[in-house]
């Protein structure tokens, strides 16, 4: 690849500066080298042989969250997020890519079973104390630098996986005709299992039959780190499984892989026939978000009043447009009293594995988020995308908050569940 | 290049990782959002004042040169660092310190964006007035950099207009703070008026006092269509003569409209010529009043149609496309030049119409989105910046564009700066004596001219010397040495300087003189021969006057159109001129409302210490063109130079003027003083005078439309009963007169008048201080609580008494000036107090540079000077 070919996009930034507006990253660091004007300004450097292609770049382009909040405030509405990650790829095949990314993309998160393994090593590991079992394995090792710092982004990790105790293959639902296909996200799979089993509830309750996908990793973190490649080898067994089956629609609980699947179709600009079948394909598929609110939920019931306010996952409200639907979801519910957050639609700093490889940048992105849900002053905090909630607990833990989060299924599924959830919590 | 050990030596003080020397932190800092480009040889994010002070001291020795930026949104290449040196961004420097609605002032940082200041302010139900459409991006200490304007600037002024006081780290790496939160600046010269639109060129400022209002009540927005821009343009000198200030008066012409119906349609319409956002805001009542008769203004000048928001939804619909304009342009073209260049208001259809032609001339599509109100255009053009030939043209025709626009009578820029982009353009508007005197004032504060050098004035050949006397290249400066008495004085002044001598400039010679005793072997050089008119624009409410004509003389002249300058100065006589105005800079209570002479003028000429003519300024509202000369000259008091005449923003009479007075004790008259400066209310001002015993009476007043005053005359009577006052009363009175002359006039009688100046909340206890010190002395009192000013005038005043004043005024963060006293108290003291300040040390600097034979008014500064 060739950053040439994205010389059009990246010569339309006028330098007006009003990316730093809402840039996460600008705004804890202040620092040009992180926010899209400067990334895009190095970008062109490159292009015109002003800046040579060399360890230096890999601050300003890897520093990068992808939430793509730059586009929103960008009067020429240049794509950066999408630039970056082609920046990302040359910068790999120009510098050079690290072992442990080989390991990972290639040998881990195309084969579910290894990757349930790895995690169960490395659940053993983090569990029973055993770091450096942790630090030698696996999904939570993911680009190493912060990784020491980062280890305690998860509490606990479960022992199984979430297809380990809910195998793929069909189950029967309640509903009268709707067949649906559960694309189960790694983060769901390995980390988020309570989320996992109240989006199958509710997808029982509306499908007649709910069919758990033996779908792999849907691509995102390799192209988020360069590797169109890779990614576009897992998109590729993935489309084969979703024409497998017969299914009216395709859901997931995580809007960020939702928001990448809807983007296959541009991931193989160079393979019409893959192309095509992307296009087929990705029409079926929803964000359980936008799926309740289509479809309808069953009514869920609440005994006591609580305070809820919404986090905004970037691949929801950016990558899918998806902003008021969780809101009138969340306010629809008896008992709820929805609170908006300011900056709701800022990036929590997780940024998939970001946390993990720039850990003190994405802390202070994480405390801003957090002051801003303190203020509001509510018991849970919904979202609706796994890697948020990995990051938002570690937010809540580390300032001490007395604040449940949990994704929008928990709370449609299991009203009186959650309480007790909270009961637990406090005399624990 | 700088030395290894120069890199070393940053890092020691703001820690290696806030230093950055690689080639990708150099090629991030070598643009701002403008065209030009250079490559700092290393950049530095210092975190507290003493590390920048300690980073300037470090590049002194180093010999390199640096330049402060915030995020680097400058549109005329101000932040660049051109000369291959040290660029220190400020970003760090992004805390809110304080914020303090009783006294009207916030603290900040100058990292801090002005959105992010609004929405802190906005939490105390404040706001801070300048909004700059960058506003979400750009940072204070920018904003106060190019001295920022805004849709809002139309009613309530510029950055200038808003600015307290800050803490700046000067050329020699000393840390001084200029102002402060007390609405009247130490008096002097204004350093803080100085430092506003400096481009950094002055000091580098590391904390910003500013001037925050109560929020307004509520707004109506209307969207004015129209088949021609003259019309349009009709319409917004109609409204501002109508004596309606709308808060925004925004335009756009047919391929901006074109632009966003594509982009992202809100209802333009596209066969429109132009459209007008017109908003008003205020108390409820006689709002919809305004909207109405701006309503009937539209459609007799030709307006087609005028839609009113009917909701907040409709309202931000209305804004859209304003909002959207710059991205629906940037939709159409790889890039984008934002040209910014002024003219006075009536002069827009012109203006246009030449913007047209030369942007066909050089083969560029061209959009308008404006502030016309003020006249301020920015034409966009669109470009490839890849393409040379692209570049190149769109330079000429920025170029092009500033000249027309100074030939109708305007600026070169009016909220963007110079920078290095419009360097050359200075020599439009200004003479090569006007430029080297702002050479010269530069080098009063950055000798070495290491402040980020080679920027606002153009280089001369060779470089560091004086650049040749040519008038200004396009701009036509009426009056200047041609006008009635300007070359008789010239003459003196000259011959007083050849032989050595000294002149005092003096008018009317009707008031104790302000400021220390001179020289007695002076000359006094007499303005009253200067009495032109040399141009009254009543149209653009703007007029140039000779220095010897009487503010009455004045008055009397502009109400012929129903306007006035909305200036009452206390102790000022029947026969009182423009240039004693001018000079002293002085104001009464009504400046909380209004503002200062420093506010309504917008330009002047003087004379020199070597007799030459010297302009400054010129006649449009939003000027940035070069340092503020003219606010430097404004209360100078005759020590830089005899101004010779002014050119004053003046104003619409209002309809009506009302006072409401209450009595009650010194502790309830602070309290309801307190109400009204936090209130949804447009106070013109709020004093009181002792009644008896420790009674006070406190009276406020409304200046406006009939039943906007009358409002809030009703809203005012009940704030003062709640606040314990008692003898409620309302009285009408006469605009020019005011509502205290002759209380002023009482006080004149006295030997000694005493001004001190404190924030609002500490008048109480400086009253009772001074009460103390000046015991046994029957001392005659003014509070003027809007202002932030105490005067007291006594009989007699002893060294001891003198002192203890001092003293206290000092302890309350205050500062004082003697306006009057006898000659014999003035031999043995100084009038600005016993207490020596910092930043006399750069007035005096200042005076050196401007006059260093000391031939104006010698003896008469602080510190006797």
């Amino acid at each position: 690849m060739d950053i040439r070919e994205q010389y059009d996009a990246i010569a339309q930034c006028n330098k007006c500066g009003f990316c730093q507006t809402a840039c996460p990253i600008f705004r804890s660091t202040g620092n040009e080298a992180g926010v899209a004007r400067g990334r895009l300004a190095l970008m062109r450097a490159i292009i015109e042989n002003r800046v040579n292609w060399s360890k230096e770049m890999e601050e300003p382009l890897f520093n990068c969250l992808g939430c793509g909040a730059c586009t929103t405030h960008c009067n020429g509405g240049i794509q950066t997020a999408d630039l970056i990650m082609k920046g990302r790829a040359v910068y790999l095949e120009q510098v050079g890519r690290k072992p442990i990314h080989k390991l990972l993309f290639d040998h881990l998160l195309p084969y579910p079973e290894r990757l349930h393994k790895a995690a169960r090593f490395a659940a053993f590991g983090k569990n029973s104390g055993m770091s450096k079992v942790a630090k030698a394995l696996g999904l939570l090792k993911v680009l190493g630098r912060d990784f020491s710092k980062a280890e305690d982004l998860v509490e606990k990790l479960p022992t199984k996986p979430f297809r380990g105790t809910i195998k793929p293959g069909e189950y029967p639902g309640t509903g009268e005709s709707l067949r649906i296909g559960y694309f189960v996200g790694c983060g769901v799979d390995i980390i988020q299992q309570d989320a996992g089993k109240e989006t199958m509830k509710i997808l029982q309750k509306i499908g007649k039959s709910v069919t758990v996908l033996n779908n792999c990793c849907c691509g995102l973190p390799p192209w988020t780190y360069g590797d169109a490649e890779a990614a576009a080898k897992l998109a590729s067994k993935n489309l084969d499984i979703f024409s497998s089956g017969s299914f009216d629609v395709i859901v997931t609980d995580c809007s960020s892989c939702a928001s990448f699947i809807k983007k296959y179709p541009k991931i193989f600009e160079k393979d019409v026939t893959k192309q095509a079948k992307a296009k087929a394909l990705s029409p079926l598929f929803k964000d359980m978000v936008e799926f309740l609110s289509e479809h309808g939920y069953p009514a869920p019931i609440r005994e006591e009043p609580v305070i809820v306010t919404y986090h905004d996952p970037c691949h929801a409200v950016r990558g899918q447009g998806i902003a008021k639907e969780p809101r009138e979801i969340l306010k629809s519910i008896p008992g709820i009293e929805f609170r908006e957050m300011p900056e709701a639609n800022w990036c929590c700093g997780g940024a998939g594995s970001y946390a993990m490889t720039h850990y003190d940048l994405s802390m202070q992105v994480l405390d801003r988020k957090m002051k801003n849900v303190a203020s509001t002053g509510a018991n849970f905090l919904v979202t609706s995308c796994p890697a948020c909630m990995i990051q938002l607990s570690h937010g809540v833990r580390k300032h001490g908050l007395d604040i449940t989060v949990c994704h929008i299924s928990e709370l449609v599924a299991g009203a009186k569940a959650m309480n007790a959830g909270i009961k637990m919590k406090k005399s624990a | 290049m700088v030395s290894e050990n120069f890199i070393r030596e940053l890092e020691s003080i703001v820690g290696a990782s806030h230093v950055a020397i690689s080639s990708t932190g150099i090629e991030l800092y070598s643009y701002d959002a403008s065209l030009i480009k250079s490559n700092p040889a290393v950049v530095v994010f210092p975190g507290d004042t003493q590390e920048v002070a300690q980073v300037v001291k470090a590049a002194n020795r180093e010999g390199v040169a640096y330049v402060a930026r915030g995020f680097g949104t400058n549109l005329s290449g101000g932040t660049i660092s051109v000369t291959e040196g040290l660029v220190i961004c400020m970003s760090r420097f992004n805390k809110i310190l304080g914020i303090y609605p009783e006294d009207r002032y916030a603290v900040v940082q100058p990292g801090k964006t002005n959105l992010e200041v609004q929405e802190a302010v906005g939490k105390h139900n404040c706001f801070y007035a300048p909004d700059p459409a960058s506003q979400k991006v750009s940072t204070l200490g920018g904003n106060v950099g190019e001295n920022s304007g805004g849709p809002l600037c139309l009613k309530y002024g510029v950055t200038s207009n808003h600015i307290l006081g800050m803490e700046m780290v000067t050329s020699d790496g000393e840390v001084v703070r200029v102002g402060g939160p007390v609405l009247d600046s130490i008096p002097g010269y204004d350093l803080r008026g100085l430092m506003v639109g400096s481009e950094g060129g002055l000091g580098i400022i590391t904390e910003l006092t500013l001037r925050i209002l109560p929020k307004t009540e509520t707004v109506i927005t209307m969207l004015a269509i129209y088949d021609d821009i003259p019309s349009a343009a009709n319409s917004v000198s109609r409204i501002i003569a109508a004596g309606i200030v709308p808060n925004t008066l925004e335009m756009m012409d047919a391929t901006v409209i074109e632009a966003v119906e594509s982009n992202k349609p809100c209802g333009y319409p596209r066969d429109a010529a132009a459209v007008l956002i017109i908003e008003v805001e205020g108390m409820k009542t006689g709002l919809k009043e305004q909207a109405d008769q701006i309503q009937e203004i539209c459609m007799a000048t030709g307006c087609r149609e005028v839609r009113v928001a009917g909701s907040e939804a409709e309202r931000a619909s209305l804004w859209a496309g304003r909002k959207g304009a710059f991205g629906a342009m940037a939709q159409l073209a790889p890039n984008y030049l934002v040209n910014d260049a002024c003219v006075p208001r009536t002069n827009l259809p012109e203006a246009l119409e030449e913007v047209a032609a030369i942007a066909d001339k050089y083969h560029f599509r061209c959009g308008n989105v404006f502030h016309a109100g003020d006249g301020n255009l920015h034409p966009l053009l669109l470009f490839d910046s890849r393409n040379e030939d692209d570049l190149k043209r769109v330079h000429k025709a920025g170029w092009d564009i500033m000249e027309a626009c100074v030939r109708l009578g305007g600026t070169i820029t009016g909220e963007h700066g110079v920078g290095r982009e419009k360097q050359e353009g200075m020599h439009l508007v200004f003479s090569g004596d006007d430029l080297n005197t702002q050479t010269r004032l530069k080098s009063a504060f950055d000798p070495n001219n290491k402040l980020n050098p080679d920027k606002v004035i153009p280089l001369s050949e060779p470089k560091g010397q004086p650049l040749p006397p040519t008038p200004p290249r396009t701009l036509k400066r009426p009056g200047g040495a041609s006008a009635s008495g300007v070359a008789e004085a010239m003459a003196e002044i000259k011959a007083a300087s050849a032989s050595g001598g000294s002149v005092i400039p003096v008018g009317a010679e009707l008031l104790e003189t302000y400021g220390n005793i001179c020289d007695a072997s002076a000359k006094p050089v007499k303005s009253l021969a200067m009495t032109d008119v040399i141009d009254y624009d009543h149209e653009n409410q703007v007029i140039t006057v000779g220095s010897g004509m009487s503010i009455d003389d004045l008055q009397a002249l502009v109400a012929e159109h129903n306007q006035w300058l909305p200036i009452r100065p206390p102790f000022f006589k029947d026969g009182s001129t423009m240039g004693a105005l001018a000079a002293t800079a002085v104001s009464g209570p009504e400046r909380m409302y209004y503002g200062a002479p420093r506010d309504f003028l917008m330009g002047l000429q003087y004379i020199d210490s070597e007799g030459k003519v010297i302009s400054t300024g010129g006649k449009v509202v939003k000027n940035v063109a070069g340092y503020d000369m003219t606010r430097l000259l404004c209360g100078s008091n005759g020590t830089l130079g005899m101004i010779t005449e002014g050119t004053w923003r003046i104003a619409t009479k209002p309809e009506l003027c009302t006072m409401t007075s209450g009595t009650g004790d010194l502790a309830s008259c602070s309290k309801a003083a307190v109400a009204l400066m936090t209130a949804n209310l447009f106070p013109v001002y709020i004093a009181a005078v002792p009644v008896e015993g420790d009674n006070w009476r406190l009276t406020t007043g409304f200046e406006g439309l009939t039943d906007v005053v009358r409002h809030q005359t009703d809203l005012t009577s009940a704030l003062l009963a709640k606040n314990g006052l008692t003898d409620i009363a309302d009285k009408d009175y006469d605009l020019l007169t005011g509502p205290f002359k002759e209380y002023f006039q009482g006080l004149d009688q006295k030997a000694y008048v005493i001004k001190a100046g404190a924030i609002t909340t500490k008048i109480p206890e400086l009253f009772n201080g001074l009460k103390m010190a000046l015991n046994g002395s029957q001392p005659e009192w003014f509070l003027d609580f809007g202002c932030g000013r105490i005067y007291v005038a006594v009989d007699t005043l002893d060294q001891q008494t003198y002192d203890a004043v001092c003293k206290k005024i000092a302890s309350v963060g205050g500062h004082i000036r003697v306006d009057k006293a006898p000659e014999a108290f003035k031999r043995s003291n100084d009038v600005y107090g016993t207490l020596p300040r910092p930043e006399w040390k750069l007035m005096h600097a200042i005076k050196k540079a401007l006059d260093p034979k000391g031939v104006f008014a010698p003896g008469r500064m602080q510190g006797k000077i």
